[in-house]
């Protein structure tokens, strides 16, 4: 069959172009990018050639006559020739994994791979691709090693948060993303994942510290894809995946809840039958003084109008049902000597799991570039459009009340149409089915255009000038509107619309100078800079209430006849940067970097406007020595490097306006509904209503002496590479220490509201190591295969302390503080098991509450008295090691990957467990986890879940060591397998590739620690759950 | 190549020239002033400090349910004259374990909040003097009148610290907030503490006008009013351990100069009780000498609304419950066949509220299943509006509250707020403040007419306590007391007799159980009421309140390590 096919091009061919040709000639192109590959030494049995800048090559062969590709850095390709006249041939190279020419993105400037002496991190953009997160930063999670990735499973991706080495500071962990040079912090869900063609990771600071007082979490470099010269291409990508609720928690049925609210009653020696909830129970106690629950008895209404039939609901199941994502992407671009284009189109909608929420994104990308003057002016534009569309989970938390609201409360009324909902002595808890769907058109558009204009001039020989304007601007509008309900006892017969508008507006603009040049075996490369960014956002808001109709169309203000409100504000910064960076390198053996900057921000004051950011690294590449290159040392060997770099990077994340005094007038202040409402309007005049005399407060006290926070980072790596590169590697140790962190404090409430202050605070330490290993393995041609894996560990401790922070981060403001611990670490009682016997309550420590199937506090001073002195540091939330592993297959048209994520060690606070084993530690009344059936009662002593009872007197909401668990985990997370259509079938079809594949995201937990009692470690708070993931897809490009 | 053509060089010098450019352009342009906030020079104008002191009205508002500034938590249900309620015991369980005391933990979040909300009442009027003071009286003619205004707040705010923590830190206009972790809650002693408070309320008084400018402003009577209220409890002297040790005479007679300005005043009783609870055109009455002003339809989302008493709406009006009238209040509204309470035996049965002889104020009080709700007997309190009655019972709070159809009552969330002002100094209270001074001083002959001004105008006061028939609600008989006829006046039976008007005319308006702290008896009265309450309620059966101890709240444990061990736990905790 094959045969034929090419027997039949080749004749098609010759037979158009009549004669018999004694050359082949083609385009020699990367296999996954479609780049042009220049200078690739073309081989035939007579002949040699290289491929020009373009990748064009023509070359004398014969029929029948194998030629060989060979490059740096690619798999040599073997091609047997069929038929000579076949005059339009694409070679496609398939890179090596560890390729040491790749050119990385570092500060403004490129880099060869090998010439590299910061921590960097290349992260492989196509592992990241196979997940189906709208976030790539999500999908980053256990792909490079000392970045730690957390969030939850919600459409949007939008949760989740990033960590490079450690807690480097407090406010925020975001690193600062440079987007086609173009900086910015957030959002990375609202830009189309697919138009990204690499992501370097600069970890260490004399990577990063080009970039300033916005390193100190770490930089990481986008680019998004170009044209390619003398090659149109179109590309289509587009996958469907159904998400499913992959860990659910187990909550009491109607029965199980009575079960428990009569064993904590009778536990008390109260009449279970005095509840409010209308259970009603017969229940005895038999001879030998146990008690025994005969019968729960429920009336058949909860109300005695009968409108609502006791039921038995299993809320989570109400709430949910397998989500949809949908993603498609088409991507053409073209590009010739004089300059190229890309233009792509993308559509990401996912429903999620939680019904009615979803997240939906749009977006172009139009990149291009154009030579001019002789190719030394080029000029260029990267821009994207973006819009999304999201309905999130309803306020309040839908996920909490749906573990909260009573079984026996049907989702409607018996005509089907009304609400159910709690009736008069249950928990003013809301029908979640309520409130998801009254939230279904809630969502909020926002519009994102982000992108960069710039100019390179080369003016001299080596000497390049460069520009570049870039602009991410952002308008966010919702609409959110609050119906009218009845449900249960809980009713509202007023609507509300409430409307917001912002617009964020960051500009920055660059101008620097490239110098490099070759003298002799030197390397130079000299850059200078300034940078200039400002950020203006602006927001208002309006409600009305009163609308006659609850009809989308009627959701307009105009159409609202009630109170009206509204308000708006605005927030403005700039940073002004002068830096300078020169690269050194001899022979390719010794390498050198230094860099300088001078920033400036608007949000310090006078006195502390500039720091500056020093940082050098130097580097080492033994396996260039002779001693090398010509002992044994060289066979072992094909690469070695040893690098050290020291720098310093800087925070800023503070308020704009931290070193003022703020006075604000607050006519209403906030919602009164849950909270204080501090507001600044008052009556004095005793009318009643009407509009009010409002003052106005102070909320911030100013600190006009606030200065950057600094991290000083130390990294010394080694890179590696073993069996001519197929086993390649580095390892990182890093020293970050991180001074004078930015912080607004918790403050003694004499401070008044006007306490909250940003301060310079405590100074922290993180050290880590690093180890990142890939092996390309090779059985035959058919069949290749890589793993690579990554592991890293960090150690965090507070070093320095000050007084206005002391009482910040635990402890009890005095002799017990985090000073010298890692940050976060967990503070509180220590619960040595429960009281098992008489005996065991009557010799323990005074303690108030105690007794039989209690938790049992220890005594830590020994005072004979359980009080707040008896607490210690219980737990540390960072993470012994993280880690991740990826396999990949080929064979033949077939290939397959899995990839496993995991996290060692950690403690995590499983608050959830107030829910799970208590009835009344936290929110009393309302529905609670299957683990309060275990409790402790005489009947069953060894059980590990304490008494169940109806009031706290025991203080188990405490926070003690019994909440603290192990968070310790390892997940499937993405698998997949790829149907690759063989060549000849391709250009049957006129295709250049086809590729089918299925595979999924989050598939198993493989491994979690036993002492974890929730339902997942990775998100023991309970967000948006991670769903379970199963994805189709197809990728075509002609 | 020529590597020095002109095109070159001309390129290189715009090249380098433009960064050049942008910096010195953009050298100010780090200069970005707040947005939407006001400046501190504005701070310092007579429209600032006018501004200020409007916020630090406010605060008086910003009360919530749980951290409420009606204290019905701490002076109704910790004195016996209610129970929390609500769903259950877990219903805000920490108000369960402060109104039983067996439970109360030195970092209940509700009391460090309660704390700390009153201290944004002190910083609010702190920042108003500052910025006052920082003016001439030519600038600001009403230098002195605000100046004695925010004194008047702040002894307000600090009477209020005080009966609750004993020992908190006080903190004026001159101390700089660089100095306050200086500041101890012992820095001050018990008397030191009441002396500051006294004397902000001392200024008031000599500062304030005669009458009021606006209605929501303390005058000079308030001031005098509020100065014979702190001297009282200030006279009633207390030891470390919270042990009465003696009666102070001075700061007795200053309760009775205070208050002979108060009588002096235009202020007097209502005509009948239930004026002092009722919204719209009763609000700001003869009565009400000063009083927090809520309001409606302000501009607000929902309103200036009373946040801190909303739970008290029984469930069948809406939401929540809370605070339901004890057994023992509403046994101690009985009156003999001569009209008099039964001081020493009230509590041997329970009241009928129907066929008992009973003084009308217990119907302006309490409601009971089956009578008029707020003097409406279109809308009778059912058995049914109890949210959990076998636990709390099935009465409900009255006065805060509100008929559902006055116009003042508001839908919020689950919960139900009202519109009507809060008295927080009733001229009653001062004519009982005045007859405690004055039997203290062993002048009871004075105080006779005083209390039975009280009780004169209870017995007047059933003119709304009427069935839809127009038949009165219950069966009530209440006289005055006539020394040598109904009663011996002696200073025992005088005392007596105060302590047991005090109670039943201020009931459920957050007082009761600071009078018994300042009279030195909590541990005996709590003792003997949950001796009796707890064979009613299951709920009170750990009740038990520990002398040397639960008569204050502990210092917040927050706020213990905030001040790095600066303040000190209260005693017994």
């Amino acid at each position: 069959m094959k045969r034929i096919i090419y027997l039949l091009i080749g004749l098609f061919i010759s037979l158009s172009s009549y004669a018999q040709h004694s050359s082949m000639s083609g385009v020699v192109v990367e296999k996954t990018t479609n780049n042009p590959i220049g200078s690739v030494l073309i081989k035939g049995i007579n002949h040699m050639t290289l491929s020009d800048s373009l990748g064009h090559f023509s070359i004398d062969a014969e029929n029948g006559e194998t030629i060989t590709f060979s490059q740096v850095g690619f798999q040599t390709y073997n091609y047997k020739i069929v038929n000579t006249d076949a005059t339009s041939l694409t070679i496609e190279l398939e890179p090596l994994p560890s390729s040491l020419d790749a050119v990385v993105v570092t500060g403004y400037t490129k880099e060869r791979k090998k010439d590299l002496t910061g921590a960097v991190s290349i992260v492989n953009v196509n592992d990241l691709d196979k997940q189906t997160t709208a976030n790539p930063i999500k999908a980053l999670q256990g792909q490079a090693a000392g970045v730690y990735v957390t969030g939850d499973g919600s459409p949007s991706g939008s949760s989740a948060s990033i960590q490079i080495r450690g807690v480097g500071t407090l406010n925020s962990t975001q690193p600062l993303y440079i987007i086609d040079g173009v900086p910015t912090e957030a959002g990375m869900h609202e830009l189309n994942a697919s138009d990204i063609e690499s992501m370097q990771i600069l970890k260490d600071a004399s990577a990063a510290s080009i970039y300033g007082s916005r390193a100190a979490n770490g930089v990481i470099i986008i680019t998004t894809k170009k044209g390619k010269a003398g090659h149109l291409a179109v590309s289509f990508v587009g996958s469907t995946s159904v998400s499913q609720y992959a860990y659910k928690m187990k909550v009491l049925n109607a029965g199980g809840f009575g079960q428990a609210l009569w064993q904590a009653s009778v536990n008390d020696g109260v009449d279970p039958n005095t509840n409010s909830l209308l259970y009603k129970f017969n229940w005895s106690v038999d001879p030998n003084g146990q008690h025994i629950l005969n019968k729960t008895i429920l009336p058949e209404y909860l109300n005695a109008a009968q409108t609502e039939k006791t039921t038995n609901t299993d809320w989570f199941n109400e709430i949910t049902h397998p989500g949809i994502i949908q993603n498609y992407n088409l991507t053409l671009s073209n590009g010739n000597e004089k300059g190229s284009y890309l233009f792509s189109m993308g559509d990401y909608n996912n429903q999620g799991i939680v019904k009615t929420t979803n997240f939906k994104r749009y977006s172009m990308r139009l990149n291009s570039d154009y030579k001019l003057f002789n190719d030394r002016v080029t000029i260029g534009e990267n821009f994207t459009l973006n819009k999304t569309r999201e309905v999130g989970l309803p306020d309040p938390n839908i996920m909490q009340i749906a573990l909260q609201a009573l079984p026996i409360v049907p989702v409607h009324t018996v005509d089907g149409i009304g609400w159910g909902g709690p009736e008069a002595g249950m928990n003013d808890r809301q029908n979640p089915v309520r409130l998801e769907q009254d939230n279904k058109d809630n969502y909020y558009n926002y519009l994102r255009i982000f992108g960069n204009a710039y100019v390179d001039v080369k003016i001299l020989k080596g000497l390049t000038f460069r520009s570049n304007y870039g602009v991410d601007y952002g308008n966010y509008n919702s609409r959110s509107f609050q119906k009218t309900y009845k449900s249960g006892y809980l009713s509202s017969d007023l609507n509300t619309l409430n409307v917001s508008e912002s617009q964020t507006t960051k500009q920055n603009l660059s101008n620097t100078l490239n110098y490099v040049n070759d003298f002799g075996k030197h390397h130079l490369d000299v850059l200078l800079g300034t940078e200039y960014y400002h950020e203006y956002d602006n927001n208002f808001w309006a409600s009305r209430q009163g609308f006659s109709s609850q009809d989308l169309d009627y959701q307009y203000l105009d159409a609202g006849s009630g109170t009206q409100q509204n308000g708006g504000n605005a927030k403005e910064y700039a940073l002004l940067s002068y830096f300078g960076k020169v690269n050194y390198s001899y022979d390719g053996r010794y390498l050198a970097s230094f860099t300088l900057r001078d920033d400036g921000s608007s949000r310090f004051g006078r006195n502390n406007q500039y720091g500056i950011f020093p940082a050098f690294s130097l580097g080492w590449r033994a396996s260039q020595e002779k001693f090398f290159t010509e002992t044994f040392l060289g066979n072992i060997f094909s690469d070695l490097k040893f690098r050290f770099g020291w720098g310093q990077t800087g925070n800023q994340e503070i308020a704009t306006n931290a070193t003022f005094n703020i006075y604000q007038t607050n006519y209403a202040g906030g919602d009164p509904t849950w909270a204080t409402s501090l507001g600044t309007a008052y009556d004095i005049k005793g009318t009643g209503s009407g509009l009010l005399p409002s003052g106005y407060a102070q909320t911030q006290t100013g600190n006009p002496n606030l200065r950057w926070e600094a991290s000083t980072m130390s990294n010394w790596g080694i890179d590696f590479g073993f069996l001519n590169n197929h086993l390649t590697g580095s390892v990182d140790y890093f020293i970050k220490k991180t001074s004078d962190i930015l912080v607004n404090p918790p403050y003694i409430a004499v401070d008044g509201e006007g306490g909250s202050q940003w301060v310079n605070g405590a100074s922290m330490q993180n050290k880590g190591l690093e180890l990142a290993l890939t092996y390309n393995g090779k059985i035959n041609d058919d069949w290749t295969y890589t793993i690579n894996g990554n592991i890293s560990e960090y150690r965090n401790k507070i070093t320095e302390l000050p007084q206005s922070v002391l009482y910040s981060y635990g402890g009890n403001g005095s002799t017990q503080n985090i000073l010298g611990r890692p940050i976060g670490s967990f503070y509180g009682y220590v619960a040595d098991g429960l009281f098992r016997t008489q005996k065991e309550v009557d010799e323990s420590a005074a303690q108030q509450g105690k007794g039989l199937g209690r938790i049992h506090y220890k005594d830590l001073d020994g005072n004979g008295i359980i009080d707040v002195q008896d607490q210690t540091w219980i737990g540390n939330p960072n993470p012994r090691f993280t880690y991740g592993f990826n396999f990949s297959t080929r064979y033949k048209n077939f290939d397959f990957s899995f990839f496993i994520q995991g996290v060692q060690g950690n403690d995590v606070n499983n608050i959830q467990k107030q829910m799970t084993d208590f009835w009344s530690v936290s929110d009393p009344g309302s529905n609670k986890g299957v683990r309060v059936l275990d409790a402790w009662t005489p009947e069953n002593p060894n059980a590990t879940v304490p008494a169940l009872t109806l009031t706290d007197a025991n203080n188990e909401s405490r926070f003690s060591s019994y909440y603290i668990e192990k968070g310790t985990y390892m997940k499937l997370r993405n698998l997949q397998l790829g149907y690759t259509l063989p060549k000849a079938t391709l250009q049957r079809m006129k295709l250049s590739s086809f590729r089918v594949y299925i595979g999924g995201d989050n598939l198993l937990l493989l491994m979690k620690s036993k002492s974890f009692t929730g339902v997942d470690p990775e998100t023991p708070a309970y967000g948006y759950p991670n769903p379970r993931i199963l994805t189709g897809g197809v990728s075509i490009s002609l | 190549m020529n590597l020095f053509n002109k095109k070159s060089l001309s390129t290189a010098i715009i090249a380098l020239g433009l960064p050049i450019i942008t910096l010195v352009s953009c050298s100010k342009k780090l200069d970005v002033n707040p947005k939407g906030a006001i400046s501190q020079e504005q701070i310092n104008t007579p429209e600032g400090a006018e501004s200020l002191v409007t916020a630090a009205y406010a605060q008086l508002g910003n009360d919530h349910y749980d951290q409420p500034f009606s204290l019905w938590e701490y002076g109704d249900v910790r004195g016996g004259d209610a129970y929390k309620g609500g769903s259950g015991t877990s219903d805000i369980q920490n108000f369960h374990f402060i109104e039983t005391f067996a439970g109360t933990l030195v970092n209940f979040g509700e009391v460090d909040a309660l704390w700390y909300d009153m201290y944004i009442g002190v910083s609010r009027v702190n920042a108003a003097l500052n910025s006052i003071e920082s003016l001439t009286d030519a600038q600001y003619p009403l230098k002195q009148q605000r100046i004695a205004e925010m004194r008047f707040l702040r002894a307000h705010w600090y009477f209020q610290l005080k009966i609750l923590f004993k020992y908190v830190p006080y903190i004026d206009e001159n101390a700089d907030r660089s100095h306050y972790d200086t500041i101890g809650n012992r820095t001050l002693s018990n008397d030191q503490l009441w002396e500051k408070i006294a004397e902000d309320f001392s200024f008031a008084a000599s500062n304030l006008p005669q009458t009021k400018t606006d209605v929501g402003r303390p005058d000079k009577a308030a001031a005098f009013a509020y100065l014979a209220k702190t001297r009282l409890y200030q006279a009633y002297t207390q030891d470390d351990q919270n042990n009465v040790t003696g009666i102070n005479t001075t700061d007795l007679q200053a309760v009775v100069s205070a208050t002979d300005s108060v009588l002096a005043s235009s202020y007097h009783l209502e005509s009948d009780f239930a004026n002092n609870f009722l919204p719209g055109k009763y609000e700001n009455g003869v009565e009400s000498v000063w009083a927090v002003q809520y309001s409606h339809d302000d501009g607000t989302q929902y309103g200036r609304l009373n946040w801190g008493d909303q739970l008290s709406v029984p469930q069948g009006l809406g939401c929540c419950d809370f605070k339901k009238p004890s057994q023992n209040l509403a046994n101690a509204f009985k009156t003999d066949a001569n009209g008099l309470p039964l001081t020493d035996t009230y509590n041997n049965s329970d009241v009928n509220p129907f066929t008992d002889n009973v003084d009308p104020r217990m119907d302006h009080t309490i409601a009971f299943p089956n009578k008029n709700w707020k003097y409406n007997s279109a809308n009778i309190f059912l058995d049914s509006w109890s949210r959990n009655p076998a636990v709390y019972g099935n009465y409900a709070s009255l006065k805060e509250n509100v008929d559902p159809n006055s116009g003042y009552f508001f839908h919020v969330g689950p919960f139900f707020p009202n519109a009507k002002n809060r008295i927080i100094l009733r001229f009653a209270d001062i004519l009982l403040m005045r007859a405690e001074a004055l039997i203290e001083l062993g002048r009871q002959a004075e105080a006779l007419p005083l209390i039975n001004q009280l009780r004169v105008r209870a017995a007047a006061s059933t003119g709304m306590l009427v069935n839809a028939n127009g038949s009165p609600e219950g069966k009530y008989v209440v006289k005055p007391y006539i020394d040598g006829v109904n009663i011996a006046w002696t200073q025992d039976n005088a005392r007596k007799a105060l302590r047991f008007e005090r109670r039943l005319e201020m009931a459920e308006e957050g007082s009761h159980f600071f009078d018994l702290v300042r009279w030195g008896i909590a541990a005996t009265e709590m003792n003997n009421f949950f001796a009796v309450e707890k064979t009613k309620w299951s709920f009170l059966s750990v009740g038990f309140f520990t002398k040397n101890k639960n008569e204050y709240l502990p210092i917040p444990q927050n706020q213990i390590n905030f001040s790095q061990g600066l303040y000190k736990q209260n005693f017994g905790y």
